[in-house]
């Protein structure tokens, strides 16, 4: 096994000692980073990251919107930096209904910075999810939640997306409570089944990772895949798209199970482009998920469906998951997401990130998403 | 003691008469004190008259008018009506006793006990203990 794999391994299979350790820590912090009068004030929320972080963002917002009845959108971070400010008056009231959590482990992706100080301006409370309360997203924003977790081996990014995740669900569940959408004793039941998922974690990656192999080695030298999944799992499948790119190098997309019918069907050569489907039966998508399976089946593309249910798909054509809540689907999600990833690399020799050499060589130390220039207004 | 299990739909008076009743009953005793009593802070134990619901309703709304649910109360680690409900249970009390003479409970024609739900929905516990002979 290369050093590489190892590393990757040794996260994935990090991740229910993370949950059951950061949990409490990470809950305590939401607890506190906005006052009532604060979360009263709230009418419309923006959650906005890059690449991982976009990706928890898009994962979270399903569940955030629907525990408090608020507008919320997930938004890449140049929309959130360049495309909400355009003509609104800064620092009025009426903006001041915005909340802003921008979602950074790292807190120094430029375009993030850039927009938690634009948004600040704008006159939005300002909350930046970070693993690093000292970073230029952190001094950016108005609030902070702290998301730090222990350090591991390098790898591509699985402990610090699940803790971006896991940051973010208890500051949903927080909002909600304050808002009285939901009881007490509401909010402290999905606490505890968000803790929970520690227990589903533990030695879940073991148990896949034979299949997970295997799959991936029948699949051959693929160079693209479609990643795709609804609502929460949209969230999971930008993931899993994103690991394939930094670990494998392949060109990997996410994909909406609706959207993948409307354009990515259409693909030539389907037979060399594997899909992998996330379809927990719990989704309100759960229906046209199922369509989306015939469909590839008539394609002739190979696929893996990432579901609860071994009779979703022939049994080579799906990896079981335990049973969740969609809502908290994308927590075990990053298990397969993060292995298939892996294995796709092994099998390539693929150095991740290309090992940053060569014609990547610009992405040295995040160079190339750190040091973009930030650009504020009026400046 | 006697600890019996309450699961409140909303906020209000509950009537737990029938379970200190029981619990007399089961003591035996028929000289003494029954003390009510509620391990939560925000709820309350106090004595009304059953005959008018909207009485009840009257005791309920004239709490939430005394200190109504807000967002400014300084207690924030849990709900508005959470915070308000600690003000409101601090207020009422937490407990009550009574007289128990010939094996009956000391109340009025027109007075019952009743567990007041200040932040429901929740589940919550009332106990009861009887001193005496």
């Amino acid at each position: 096994m290369s050093a590489e794999l190892d590393s990757f391994l040794t996260q994935i299979r990090s991740l229910s000692d993370l949950l059951q350790e950061a949990t409490p820590r990470i809950e305590s912090n939401a607890r506190t980073v906005l006052s009532t009068p604060e979360i009263y004030g709230i009418r419309h929320i923006i959650l906005t990251g890059s690449g991982d972080s976009y990706a928890a963002a898009l994962a979270v917002a399903p569940a955030l919107r629907a525990w408090t009845g608020l507008p919320v959108q997930p938004m890449v971070s140049m929309e959130a930096s360049r495309y909400v400010d355009h003509g609104r008056p800064p620092l009025s009231g009426r903006n001041r209904g915005l909340l802003v959590v921008s979602i950074s482990s790292s807190g120094e992706a430029a375009r993030l910075v850039e927009a938690t100080h634009r948004l600040r301006a704008l006159g939005a409370i300002t909350l930046t999810v970070t693993a690093s309360p000292a970073s230029r997203a952190a001094r950016a924003a108005e609030k902070t939640l702290d998301i730090s977790i222990p350090a591991s081996v390098s790898a591509p990014g699985t402990r610090s997306y699940v803790a971006s995740l896991l940051g973010t669900y208890l500051l949903s569940i927080r909002i909600a409570e304050v808002l009285m959408c939901m009881t007490m004793d509401c909010a402290g039941a999905l606490r505890s089944e968000l803790a929970g998922m520690s227990n589903a974690l533990h030695g879940l990656s073991e148990s896949m990772e034979a299949a997970a192999r295997e799959r991936i080695d029948a699949w051959g030298l693929f160079h693209a895949a479609d990643v795709i999944g609804s609502g929460p799992s949209f969230g999971s499948a930008s993931y899993t798209a994103a690991k394939m790119v930094e670990a494998a190098g392949i060109h990997a997309s996410a994909q909406d199970v609706e959207e993948f019918h409307h354009l990515n069907y259409f693909v030539d050569t389907p037979e060399s482009i594997p899909a992998i489907l996330f379809a927990p039966t719990r989704s309100v998508a759960v229906n046209r998920t199922r369509e989306l399976v015939t469909a590839l089946e008539q394609l002739g593309r190979p696929y893996l469906a990432i579901t609860d249910d071994t009779s979703f798909a022939p049994a080579k054509n799906v990896l079981v998951l335990p049973q969740v809540n969609e809502f908290f689907a994308p927590i075990l999600q990053t298990v397969p997401g993060a292995l298939l990833s892996a294995f796709t690399a092994a099998k390539r020799k693929a150095a991740h990130y290309r090992g940053h050499t060569g014609p990547w060589r610009g992405a040295r130390d995040a160079a190339l998403v750190r040091n973009s220039k930030i650009e504020l207004a009026n400046q | 003691m006697q600890s019996f299990s309450l699961s409140t739909n909303h906020n209000g008076l509950y009537d737990i008469t029938p379970m200190a009743v029981a619990e007399l009953a089961a003591s035996g005793v028929t000289a003494g004190m029954l003390l009510v009593s509620i391990p939560h802070s925000t709820a309350a134990v106090t004595v009304v008259s059953p005959w008018d619901v909207r009485g009840l309703e009257d005791v309920n709304d004239e709490i939430h008018r005394l200190v109504p649910t807000r967002i400014d109360f300084k207690h924030q680690h849990d709900t508005p009506q959470d915070a308000a409900g600690h003000v409101k249970a601090a207020l009422i009390g937490h407990s009550r006793m009574f007289i128990v003479n010939e094996g009956k409970l000391g109340l009025g024609h027109s007075q019952k006990v009743y567990f007041w739900e200040f932040d429901g929905p929740r589940n919550r516990t009332v106990h009861v203990q009887v001193i005496g002979k």
